[in-house]
């Protein structure tokens, strides 16, 4: 089996000209909905929030090689952090998104040192109970979370009293938030704790002999990624401006892993492209209506069996393949 | 002085006695080799000494520190390093990231230093690069660098897991089976790099089933057999230890032949 | 405070719903056993079998016995579609074991949003099997249904030992969950194994779901809860016999129906889920280790 290799001798340059071309794409499609504004505004606006929560499921997934299929705890914490801070005690939405990421990140640190002692299936059940909790504590928390009726009214996100209402201004803004995000991921990735994170998803007992510490690292991820997905949950609650349990539902697992494989797992750019093409895909036959969840489902599926490294991968089919003849 | 001193260390699975009170001083700067048949308890004899697995009982000092209770990144992080009988590449990443890994012990820095990248940490990086294309021009997989580790040959990987190994700068370097599945040619170009590494000051701890070239290049040799040390002495003592002979060489040439 | 004759009436009833879950959970083991792989869409079948048999119940007019026998089979060929369809092509690819937790998942979803486009998402159910009851012994109700839980629960528990213990194909599947490399090298065809294990773990499911509709509803979304439930109950038992699997599965439905009289019924999935992590980090092996597998 050949694994994707976006990989050059220089640091710097770590994207080839195949993932390049896919992150220009998005670049291009983000101007155009922006240009062309309506409904593929809010659209292009999940879009990028998702693309932040997958960025962190891409620490924990992609770089480290561990399974949590209850990000979505972190996410609901985050959303309902910013809700619950903002309608109920007035609090700047910017100081309210922050506040919510600590509680969050706590929260990771605590359930993870536990939780990632286990391995394979249990660690997936025990993350996707950590999910299913958090849902069902978000709809019976009636005093903190108003149940299912849920939060409205949640203010959009702004510095004082500089507020971001229009919507081609917010999508601008959360494109920004996501390059940060995407800069930081690149950052931590192509460094000493970037390589010890993939060392481990490579070979567990390697890296503990090279003296890096596997359980801190994991849980390092895990906290990375629930920081993310928290941040992504507050901007959601910002954006939108309304949030209930049902946001934040186990389904929340299966739309973020199909991005995640669309894009690639484990790839820089793979978070960001998925999270565009997935975002957007459902759009073209969204007259259907009721057949979205099955076209995702089917396409997670086909993405499953057939093209498991998503299309970050396909960059390989265009590269000349020298490593080929000498293997 | 001994740099690893193991005592009275025995590993019992069950009711199987794998390891039975073995003793052992490899001193500093040597180049030591531990053989014997299949089965004679040697990968279990290198796990302990590494972190890998808990001895039942006995003792092992590294560098005069007590480590039989350590874990097995603690132990690293103290310049005993190990190889794999199995290698273990990280796979997904090319064959200089493999080795920019080993690096991780003689580097320092966590997330802040990665996001905020002071300029120390930015030197660091250069380095850790610079270096990792040393070790592989080393062992001779300078051209492949940027390849994905996975597709290397399989001779190839050994020395790419030697390369990572050394890139932590270790003091004693244990090297589980690193010819098996080697043909002569690829166990000479090791014994070769083995003998350099010796050379360069690194104390060298060596599994191997291959006697021709642990004869070869071994300072000193211990002989397991069914879990027990039955010899210890120079190549020369070994080759005639009738014990030995009875034990493995016999056996063994008996296989060859 | 809740009354005596409340704790023992909870008790009953955690006995029957228990009783479900472990046959879920025994679904989970065949399939795990056979194959390595968790099935997270066990819960579905559950869901399928109960719709199924409403639906040539109401639609086709048929006896609620032949409702009962067609629904399993019609959901064990669902089980079989599955494998061949999804699991065997990823399985050739030697996918990797959090890739095909994900395909489970997003069968569930699949499965659950067809379900709503054919059958309609409005929660149903049907009669009892046997009309009548409930049994009163003093202040306390069995409903008749608790029986034919217990007795068909029983009847399939049995079956089951002896098709593993009897028969050739039973001893194969075996053989594939002791070692499934040895098992090829014996001749034992392995893909076709793993298909009946599906079919099997499906009709267990399904029958669950049968049994259990008549006490509570049936909808396009019970299928989840079930799934958790069963697997917690396969953790307890420590994925191992189909009896420990069946106790785990009792231990759960009493906590939990304990858990709605002390908590209120919002609190019974978070009650199990708790159990979970407890279960999970501090009996790996399930409750009554020593012939458990690890994972």
């Amino acid at each position: 089996m050949t694994s994707l290799a976006i990989t050059s001798p220089k640091p710097a340059a770590r994207l080839d000209r195949f993932s390049l071309g896919l992150l220009g794409a998005g670049a291009l499609l983000f101007a155009a909905v922006l240009v062309y504004g309506g409904y593929l505004l809010t659209v292009m606006q999940l879009a990028m929030i998702y693309g932040i929560f997958c960025l962190g499921l891409n620490f924990f997934m992609g770089y480290t090689g561990q399974a949590s299929f209850g990000q979505n705890a972190f996410a609901c914490i985050g959303g309902y952090g910013s809700a619950i801070l903002c309608v109920q005690y007035n609090w700047e939405p910017a100081l309210a998104l922050i506040a919510s990421m600590g509680v969050a990140g706590i929260a990771a640190l605590v359930i993870g040192y536990p939780t990632l002692r286990l391995r394979g299936h249990y660690l997936a059940m025990a993350t996707f109970a950590l999910g299913l909790i958090t849902y069902d504590i978000s709809v019976q928390w009636t005093s903190l979370t108003q149940g299912y009726m849920g939060y409205a009214g949640i203010p959009p996100l702004g510095i004082g009293s500089l507020t971001v209402e229009d919507e081609r201004l917010k999508l601008l803004c959360l494109g920004g938030l996501l390059l940060v995000g995407f800069w930081i991921s690149q950052r931590l990735r192509d460094s000493r704790f970037g390589r010890g994170l993939r060392a481990i998803s490579g070979s567990e007992n390697g890296a503990a002999a090279l003296g890096i510490r596997i359980s801190r690292f994991k849980l390092i991820a895990f906290v990375i990624a629930g920081l993310y997905a928290s941040a992504a949950g507050s901007l959601f609650a910002h954006t939108v401006g309304f949030i209930s349990p049902e946001v934040f539902g186990p389904q929340m697992v299966i739309v973020t892993f199909t991005m995640l494989y669309i894009g690639g797992v484990g790839t820089l750019i793979g978070p960001v492209v998925g999270a565009i093409v997935a975002s957007l895909l459902p759009e073209i036959f969204r007259s259907t209506g009721r057949f979205q969840d099955i076209a995702y489902a089917l396409v997670l599926l086909l993405m499953l069996i057939y093209a498991p490294k998503g299309l970050s991968a396909l960059g390989a089919l265009f590269r000349p393949r020298k490593d080929k003849g000498e293997a | 002085m001994a740099l690893l001193k193991v005592k009275g260390l025995t590993k019992r699975f069950g009711g199987l006695l794998a390891n039975n009170e073995i003793d052992l001083e490899v001193p500093q700067g040597s180049l030591f080799a531990v053989i014997g048949p299949n089965g004679a308890g040697k990968t279990t004899f290198f796990s302990m000494i590494s972190g890998f697995l808990n001895s039942t009982s006995g003792s092992i000092a590294f560098d005069g520190r007590d480590t039989t209770r350590m874990r097995q990144d603690q132990i690293a992080a103290m310049g005993l390093i190990r190889t794999f009988q199995l290698v273990q590449l990280f796979k997904g990443m090319s064959v200089a990231e493999n080795v920019e890994v080993g690096c991780h012990l003689a580097t320092r820095g966590g997330v802040a230093a990665a996001l905020l990248r002071p300029s120390w940490f930015r030197r660091q990086e250069a380095e850790v690069h610079e270096r990792a294309r040393e070790l592989l021009d080393f062992v001779g997989l300078g051209a492949q660098a940027d390849l994905d580790a996975e597709l290397l040959p399989y001779g190839q990987q050994r020395l790419l897991e030697v390369a990572r190994a050394l890139a932590s700068r270790p003091r004693l370097l244990l090297l589980d089976e690193p010819a098996a599945g080697l043909n002569t040619q690829e166990t000479d170009g090791l014994a070769h790099i083995i003998e350099k590494i010796n050379r360069q000051g690194t104390t060298v701890l060596l599994i191997e089933h291959d006697v021709g070239l642990v004869t070869r290049i071994a300072h000193r040799i211990a002989v397991l057999d069914f879990g027990r040390k039955i010899a210890e002495g120079t190549p020369d003592e070994i080759k005639v230890h009738p014990e030995v002979i009875a034990a493995y060489l016999g056996v063994e040439e008996a296989a060859y032949a | 405070m809740p009354s005596a004759v409340e704790l023992v009436q909870s008790l009953v009833n955690g006995v029957g719903i228990g009783l479900i879950y472990g046959l879920v959970a025994i679904g989970f083991c065949v399939i795990y056993n056979a194959s390595g792989i968790v099935n997270f869409a066990q819960g579905v079948f559950v869901m399928l079998g109960g719709m199924f048999a409403h639906t040539l119940l109401t639609q086709f007019g048929l006896p609620i016995y032949v409702s009962a026998v067609l629904s399993t089979i019609l959901v064990a060929g669902i089980g079989v579609l599955v494998q061949i369809a999804i699991i065997n092509p990823m399985w050739r690819r030697k996918a990797p074991l959090f890739a095909i937790i994900l395909a489970t998942l997003a069968i569930q979803l699949l499965i659950e949003q067809v379900v709503i486009l054919t059958l309609g998402d409005q929660p149903r159910t049907y009669p009892e099997f046997t009309s009548g009851g409930p049994l009163k012994i003093g202040p306390i109700a069995i409903g008749y249904q608790l029986f034919w839980v217990l007795g068909c629960g029983a009847l399939m528990v049995f079956a089951l030992t002896q098709f593993f213990n009897r028969t050739r194909m039973g001893r194969a599947l075996r053989a594939c969950s002791q070692n499934r490399e040895a098992a090829a090298l014996l001749g034992i065809p392995v893909e076709r194994m793993l298909i009946v294990s599906f079919a099997l773990s499906a009709a267990l499911g399904a029958a669950a779901g049968i049994l259990i509709t008549p006490t509570q509803y049936t909808a396009y979304s019970v299928g989840g809860p079930f799934g958790i439930n069963g697997f917690i109950a396969a953790i307890i038992g420590g994925f191992g016999s189909a009896p420990a699997a069946l106790v785990g599965g009792i231990f759960l439905g009493v906590i939990q129906s304990g858990a709605i009289v002390f908590f209120g019924a919002g609190f019974k999935n978070i009650v199990a889920l708790t159990v979970l992590l407890i279960v999970l980090l501090f009996f790996p092996s399930g409750l009554f280790a020593g012939r458990a597998k690890s994972a």
